[in-house]
């Protein structure tokens, strides 16, 4: 009896001594290409994750616990994500995923995401036509983007022709569908408006750069660009040296923001445009507060650039992503992602860029549309701002003319039902 | 014959490239004494254009008014001053960079701020700068810094926007600097037509100091202005028609593109009956002969530009293949680091940048010359140790090697990328901006131009290296019988070492002549460069200099003539124009598995 205590004592102790120094860890996934074609774009995205955990573990953690990324590398190869994704909900058991740059590589993961009802934080602009119970999209849907800049290039710079012209896959295609579609209902005869594609890495723009010149040479033509990644650098530089300027032709970038300037020769790009949420140039106390701490978590962790890096939208969405999530298991208490899900509907919440919130319903995010012009300094100024938040549409308006939408999909019965 | 160079072809070609060499470069420094000449018909404009200068400072404050009427005609006063002062000006003053910053007593003062900046408690300050000159606008002697909520917004409206941006251009018709006063007479002539740059249009395309291109481009924005005037009747038309026949005369590709609209407008004015059938008839014959003219010259455009650009994307591929004719080529290596040796070339030249100190703001362009043999030396001392460490152990066994230097690629990627992350930027030499307008409307660039240079010397530098040294000798009987050549003395260790450093090194070269025209990335290598290269040396005959070169052109010059090509609204494109050009190598192969220049005799059969 006597020795039964004490076996029981000791085994109590033991007990306690293994479970109080262990603080409990929450993982959370990043899911962005560190390597491959869009790591010039995502390596930030990643790095900027990392700043908000690091802010968020010295402030105390989530409900007591401290927060642990998972980082994996999906290089940006598409089929991969949805590997790297399986990876880190089944065998890491993460309780969110932040991650994804590119739509192609989103489509890829999603399946996994639907079917092990886990939830993503999507971070960067896309084309729409999604809704997803399992994802949380941070950035803009087109009539929070791509919209607002067609109608600053016709009513503003007084353009009549359109010259579309993208990356070959599924973002700058639905874009610019979305974008004829605008284009047509605005009386833009369908001459008026070209559309080209180039592969993923094209370097040689001199055709495409002659061919815009041509369609310039009216003098009342823009171009709505929707190259991504390495590709813009090559672009930009034929544009340039073919002596074409802002005033020939502006183009409106939706995928070149402060970060991608960094690797630009930028005065001959004076003048040229882009349509974000966001821009370093937001003035505001926090947004000063962010780009300090950005850079200077840059400098600390050793990240090369240093302090030359910049801020952008889509490192905006990323970092205030993380805090959409912390804050709503804060509200529901607890990880759950069912629960979490139920707490971002309707969350307001403060963002280096100003107030946002997150819709009561569709997934995506309530945000500011401003519209910058490229300076000597690859900084933007900012010409153009929404009155206020301008509310996203999942399913643009003007390919689902009628309002008749799609169901949104997943979710904890897999058949889009709550 | 020798293994490397033996067809009869490269000696016909050779001289033929020389003078091609040397026609370039001579074009390349011609738009650089033009350039300076430029400078000459400045100072008289500016010392007239200070005088009003009074008057200027007397309409500035009338923009804080907010009244627009007011304001717009401050700005066509202003406009009308031509003081080229008021282009930086307007442009701020559009963007919004412009603010009123009242005195104690309610006065008006008009400045300028471009950033802010934020002290440690966040408080934001606005240093200001004077709203003409852009020096700093001192009070007490010192920059004005007021809190930026002092500052009042005096942006304009949508309309008035519009306004000053037409005033911008109106102004630059008195620049000093070519480039933006050529900018500004060009963009008189676009929509929305400004009437009121007529006179100064004209005085300009009258004005014999003034440059050849700026006239012509003068009396083109002329013809384009009375072009584009509104019209509601036959002699509206009638005087439209007159200028689009001026426009014809000079071979107006901007008219071209409006033509478009006025036959639109003829149709309209038919339609709801304000000119008969048969005036709308004689219209619809004497465009038809203006459209038959420039399309004409649209077309010559057309094939001299694909042509070029042809030929310059050839030589492009060429620079990336030449390293790799050697290593592979001569010494059948399957090397799949090669794209990463031209990779390290890219870095070296950035690094070069970083050392010289070149931005794009304060340009030192001296560093381009001296990073050309840096990134060579860069790129064969690493090839001098990858032959040393990888593949030394591997000639003779072509499937080992491919794997070992596939190894080694991705090691070299993932050290750099450490080094430098994802997101550099060379800064090409400030010279490479812009072209060379060697006929009207084909314009070469010269960052273009230079790459054409670089890789017919790179070609003239190996083929000297190869046939006219003892070295290139002692290579050329290494590679043709390695035993022979070592029994009679020539220690083909050494030659080995040194050919796969030449190769290297060329590789290096190429990068560094990439970064002109194209990013830099780690990944660059596999991404963008071996397939081109082992295409370009396939196609032109494993072993063969002048196959590369000739394969390199061929590929080149085919993907721009089928790129533009179009079949009743689809376009061929880049994505269509690869699979194309693929298909047609393929074909190829078939037909000659050994490439353009196949080796023959004896040498055919060891392979």
């Amino acid at each position: 009896m006597k020795k039964n205590k004490l076996k029981l004592a000791i085994v109590a102790l033991l007990g306690l001594a293994f479970s109080i120094p262990q603080l409990h860890a929450v993982k959370i996934g990043v899911l962005h290409s560190l390597s491959g074609t869009m790591a010039i774009s995502e390596t930030s995205l990643k790095d900027v994750v990392m700043m908000a955990v690091k802010e968020i573990n010295e402030a105390g953690g989530v409900l007591g616990e401290k927060v642990e990324a998972v980082v994996v590398d999906p290089a940006s190869d598409w089929p991969l994500f949805a590997e790297k994704a399986k990876e880190l909900i089944t065998e890491e058991k993460v309780a969110v995923t932040f991650g994804c740059w590119t739509s192609v590589s989103r489509k890829s993961c999603l399946p996994v995401f639907e079917e092990e009802n886990a939830l993503l934080f999507y971070p960067v602009q896309y084309e729409g036509e999604e809704q997803s119970l399992n994802v949380f999209y941070t950035a803009a849907s087109p009539n929070q983007q791509l919209v607002p800049a067609a109608k600053y290039m016709a009513e503003e710079m007084g353009c009549k022709k359109f010259y579309l012209l993208g990356t070959d896959y599924v973002f700058p295609r639905t874009a610019n569908k979305v974008l004829k579609a605008y284009l047509k209902a605005q009386g833009v005869p369908d001459e008026n408006v070209m559309e080209e594609y180039t592969p993923f890495h094209h370097q040689d723009y001199q055709t495409i750069v002659s061919k815009v010149k041509e369609f310039a040479a009216s003098g009342d033509a823009c171009i709505l660009s929707t190259i991504n990644g390495d590709s813009n650098v090559p672009f930009y530089k034929e544009f340039a040296n073919q002596g074409l300027t802002s005033d020939d032709c502006p183009i409106m970038a939706f995928s070149v923001s402060e970060d991608e300037l960094r690797a630009m020769d930028v005065p001959p790009l004076v003048g040229h445009l882009a349509a974000w949420n966001y821009f370093q140039s937001v003035k505001s106390p926090e947004n000063a507060a962010f780009v300090k701490a950005f850079k200077k978590f840059c400098v600390e962790s050793g990240l090369p650039g240093g302090a030359k890096r910049v801020t952008c939208d889509p490192i905006e969405a990323a970092y205030f992503g993380v805090y959409v999530w912390k804050a709503a298991v804060e509200k529901c208490g607890s990880f759950d992602v069912d629960k979490v899900r139920k707490a971002v509907y309707g969350l307001e919440f403060d963002a280096p860029g100003g107030k946002k919130s997150m819709h009561p319903t569709n997934q995506h995010t309530l945000k500011p549309v401003y519209i910058g012009e490229i300076l000597k300094n690859g900084q933007f100024k900012i010409v153009y701002a929404s009155d206020g938040l301008v509310s996203p549409d999942s399913y643009s308006s003007y390919l689902w003319p009628d309002g008749d939408f799609p169901k949104p999909t997943g979710g904890p019965n897999g058949d889009g039902s709550l | 014959m020798s293994h490397l160079i033996p067809s009869p072809f490269f000696w016909k070609v050779f001289p033929l490239l020389n003078n091609f060499c040397s026609l370039l470069i001579f074009l390349g420094l011609i738009p650089v004494s033009f350039a300076q000449d430029k400078k000459v018909p400045v100072e008289t404009s500016i010392e007239t254009n200070t005088q009003p200068n009074i008057d200027l400072l007397s309409q500035l404050p009338i923009l804080a008014s907010g009244d627009d009427e007011l304001i717009t005609e401050a700005i066509t006063k202003l406009a009308k001053t031509g003081d080229t002062r008021l282009e930086s000006f307007f442009e701020l003053y559009r963007q919004g960079s412009v603010y009123n910053w009242p005195t104690e007593d309610g006065e008006i003062r008009i400045v300028v701020n471009l950033e802010t900046v934020m002290d440690d408690d966040f408080n934001e300050f606005a240093p200001l700068l004077e709203p003409l000159t852009g020096k700093p606008f001192l009070v007490d002697g010192k920059q004005a810094k007021p809190d930026l909520l002092d500052l009042e917004d005096i942006s304009p409206g949508r309309k008035l926007r519009s306004l000053v941006n037409s005033s911008k251009f109106l102004i630059r018709l008195f620049s000093p600097d070519y480039e933006t006063r050529i900018s500004g007479v060009k963009k008189c002539g676009d929509p929305p037509f400004m009437t009121e740059a007529m006179t100064s249009l004209q005085d300009i395309s009258n004005d014999k100091e003034e440059e050849e291109k700026i006239r012509w481009t003068a009396s083109e924005s002329i013809a384009l202005i009375g072009f584009g005037q509104k019209s509601e009747d036959f002699e509206g038309l009638t005087s439209r028609m007159d200028a689009l026949e001026k426009l014809s005369l000079l071979n107006s590709l901007r008219a071209l593109a409006r033509i478009d609209g006025f036959e639109k407008d003829v149709e309209a004015l038919e339609n709801s009956e304000k000119i008969n059938s048969k005036q709308s008839a004689t219209l619809y014959k004497r465009i038809s002969k203006v459209k038959k003219i420039l399309e004409s010259h649209k077309s010559s455009v057309e094939l001299a530009g694909n042509l070029f650009r042809g030929l310059s994307y050839g030589s492009v591929l060429i620079l990336i293949a030449l390293g790799l004719a050697i290593t592979f080529g001569l010494m059948g290596v399957i090397n799949m680091a090669h794209g990463e040796l031209v990779m390290i070339g890219a870095y070296a030249t950035y690094e070069v940048q970083m050392y010289f100190g070149h931005s794009p703001e304060n340009s030192v362009n001296e560093y381009y010359f001296f990073a050309l043999p840096i990134a060579f030396i860069a790129s064969a001392a690493v090839g001098l140790l990858m032959e040393k460490f990888v593949v030394r152990h591997l000639y003779n066994r072509p499937l080992e090697s491919l794997l070992a230097t596939w190894g080694v690629s991705l090691l070299l990627i993932q050290l750099v990328r450490l080094r430098y992350g994802d997101n550099i930027g060379v800064n090409a030499p400030t010279w490479a901006r812009g072209g060379y307008e060697i006929s009207q409307d084909v314009v070469l660039p010269f960052a273009r131009l230079y790459l054409l240079a670089l890789s017919a010397a790179c070609v003239a530098f190996i083929y000297f290296i190869i046939r006219k040294t003892r070295k290139g000798m002692l290579i050329r009987a290494t590679m043709q019988n390695r035993d022979m050549a070592s029994s009679l003395g020539v220690r083909t260790r050494n030659v080995d070492r040194f050919t796969f450093a030449l190769g290297s090194g060329i590789a290096g070269v190429a990068g560094y002549g990439w970064t002109i025209v194209g990013g830099v990335t780690p990944d660059m290598g596999t991404k963008l460069f071996i397939v081109d290269s082992f295409l370009v040396v396939v196609a032109g005959g494993v072993g063969e200099l002048a196959g590369v070169l000739c394969s390199g052109l061929g590929i080149g010059v085919i993907t721009k003539l089928i790129e533009p090509l179009e079949f009743g609204g689809f376009i061929i494109g880049p994505v269509w124009g690869k699979v194309i050009l693929l298909a047609l190598i393929v074909a190829f192969i078939q037909y000659k598995p050994a490439g353009l220049f196949a080796p023959k005799g004896r040498l055919g059969d060891k392979k």
